[in-house]
């Protein structure tokens, strides 16, 4: 036992195995794989050329269960953080790795890795089943067209940024419910209101808001009006790393 | 019963619990109040105060999870975060509950051996130990109050720790768990470990440990060993009621037997047990109305220590801080 020590690598492993040795983990993945899956197909069979979704983008419409995967892996997120502090296995989490921090980072990185992972392959499960019942709609396509692939890809970047994102605010507001609701309220419900004021000013800034980030990364073709694939990737790449860092901050400072 | 190799327990050098000046505030209410102790390896020390009086507040600040507003602690030769591998120095069984439901015993264990790179044979054995192995798979929802403390025991020897921090650990136990307690405690200190365990009773106390360390709202009221503390308090003494009181006494009479007597036929005898009294009056034909072993004074001599903190606290408010009588009594200069 003389070569005990607190490694990076070990702390890692230990949130790995924390992630899965909870029902709530394999709970909230299956019900975000199927609701993606199930929405999809569903949205492809009852899709009719010409129709009110004409002009949605491909991947766009095809993803649409990602309204509710967007809840789901923030439920998630915040279950990985706040859930400990609800139960007190923050405690023995904080007693074993008293530094506090490689928790943190190493819960991020879990949950990002696990949940970009899931959606990646349930998007390249989806996104093919669903075209075999477009096929012959002017929504087909298939993933060697342009922008096609990088949306699947993107759109999964997206859900576990959003994930960490939502990790992070469970790190800082320590309710489950406090958290799942300032998530829902403030991250996936406000900007759709401040969108709706009659401002440039804001409506610019939206786009790089989380929701507005993800929903350009899910396009194939990116309409003019949303950011860039690139500044939407990078823009919740900074809202959940500001977010991470303000948890890190003051996981350092308050008692647990 | 014995918990590990016990290798490590004499690794390091500097070695025991040091708290200097410890002191939490929330926002004006004082919980802990600059307390300065040390706890040696190699025995049990008692941590004891009523219900409110700081001691978990304490036990957190030691682990670094409520961080003091003033003061500090060490655990052997730095602060408990300043450890390669602090689940090896420090067990520290905190709230029964610092435990995710969700997750089975064995997974529970294993999350956190994971962090120091601790062996799954290790998991199995802190396990087995603490009577679990049967329900390890179970998730800890289902699990008793009591066989929740066995889990956050079986977490507190995991790391094979030099030092161990119980806080409370018999709450919840049935008389066996406490029993079983009690013989760990100590075969922890005979190894030669550091083992600091709180208690609300003091009864608990004189059973487990030899020193005590007795707060009052936060303040230290008393750090000294259990002998001493049993002998100012009391406690020990056998109270003896007989017609020939006189005759008993001369019967008893020994070097470190002291008889008084508060009462004429009523002796008060410290020294000696209630069954060398007992004989000795048979084999001289003396009648005993009464022969009873002073037990609860013990309680009654804790209870009076803190309640007159509380009123000593709340009266030098104004005045200069001169300690109280009872203070200077319990108080060892080791």
């Amino acid at each position: 036992m003389s070569t005990l020590a607190i490694t990076p690598s070990r702390v890692l492993r230990s949130e790995w195995h924390k992630l899965w040795t909870v029902r709530s983990t394999w709970i909230t993945l299956a019900l975000a794989s199927a609701l993606t899956i199930g929405i999809g197909l569903a949205i492809a069979a009852t899709y009719e050329s010409g129709g009110g979704d004409a002009d949605v983008d491909t991947v766009l419409l095809v993803l649409l269960g990602m309204q509710f995967t967007s809840i789901i892996m923030g439920v998630l997120g915040i279950l990985v953080t706040a859930g400990e502090h609800s139960t007190g296995m923050i405690r023995s989490s904080m007693t074993a790795v008293p530094r506090r921090l490689p928790v943190l980072w190493s819960k991020a990185a879990v949950l990002g890795a696990v949940t970009f992972t899931v959606v990646l392959a349930t998007n390249f499960i989806t996104f093919p089943l669903a075209q075999t019942l477009l096929s012959g709609t002017d929504q087909e396509a298939s993933l060697g067209d342009p922008g096609i692939a990088r949306a699947l890809v993107g759109n999964a970047a997206g859900l576990a940024l959003l994930g960490v994102m939502a990790l992070a605010l469970g790190a800082l507001i320590r309710s489950v419910p406090g958290s799942i609701g300032a998530f829902i309220g403030g991250v996936l419900v406000l900007p759709e209101i401040l969108s709706a004021l009659p401002y440039d000013v804001i409506e610019d800034a939206v786009r790089y808001f989380p929701v507005g980030a993800l929903d350009s990364l899910t396009h194939a073709h990116t309409p003019t009006d949303m950011a860039s694939p690139g500044a939407a990737l990078l823009a919740l790449s900074l809202w959940a790393a500001g977010t991470l860092a303000a948890a890190g901050l003051l996981l350092r400072r308050r008692d647990v | 019963m014995t918990t590990a190799q016990g290798s490590s327990a004499q690794a390091s050098s500097a070695r025991g619990i040091s708290a200097h000046g410890l002191t939490k505030r929330y926002g004006d209410k004082t919980v802990v109040s600059d307390l300065t102790f040390t706890v040696r390896p190699g025995t049990v020390t008692g941590f004891l105060g009523p219900n409110g009086a700081g001691k978990s507040t304490t036990m957190r600040m030691i682990l670094g999870l409520d961080a003091p507003t003033r003061g500090h602690a060490t655990v052997g030769d730095r602060a408990y975060a300043a450890h390669p591998a602090p689940l090896n120095e420090v067990g520290a069984l905190l709230e029964a509950r610092s435990i995710h439901p969700g997750r089975t015993a064995y997974h529970h264990l294993m999350a956190l051996a994971l962090t120091h790179g601790i062996p799954r044979s290790r998991v199995s054995h802190v396990l087995e130990v603490t009577g679990l192995a049967e329900v390890s798979r179970r998730r800890v929802k289902g699990f008793s109050l009591g066989m929740g403390q066995r889990l956050g025991i079986a977490a507190a020897l995991l790391g094979d720790p030099d030092t161990v921090i119980l806080d409370e650990p018999v709450n919840g136990l049935d008389p066996e768990g406490v029993l079983w307690i009690r013989n760990l405690l100590k075969s922890l200190a005979a190894e030669g470990r550091t083992v600091f365990v709180s208690s609300h009773l003091m009864s608990e106390m004189a059973l487990t440990a030899e020193h005590l360390i007795i707060i009052g709202r936060g303040r230290l009221l008393a750090d000294t060993t259990v002998d001493a503390f049993v002998r100012a308090s009391g406690a020990g003494t056998v109270r003896v009621v007989t017609p020939e009181a006189g005759l008993l006494t001369e019967l008893l009479a020994a070097p470190d037997v002291d008889v008084t007597s508060s009462a004429p036929g009523t002796l008060e005898v410290r020294g000696t047990d209630a069954e060398h009294i007992g004989r000795t009056a048979a084999a001289h034909g003396i009648p005993l109305f009464e022969l009873t072993p002073q037990a609860a004074s013990l309680e009654q001599a804790f209870m009076d220590l803190t309640r007159d903190s509380v009123e000593f606290a709340a009266t030098t408010a104004t005045t200069a801080t001169t300690p109280a009588a009872h203070e200077r009594t319990f108080m060892e200069s080791a």
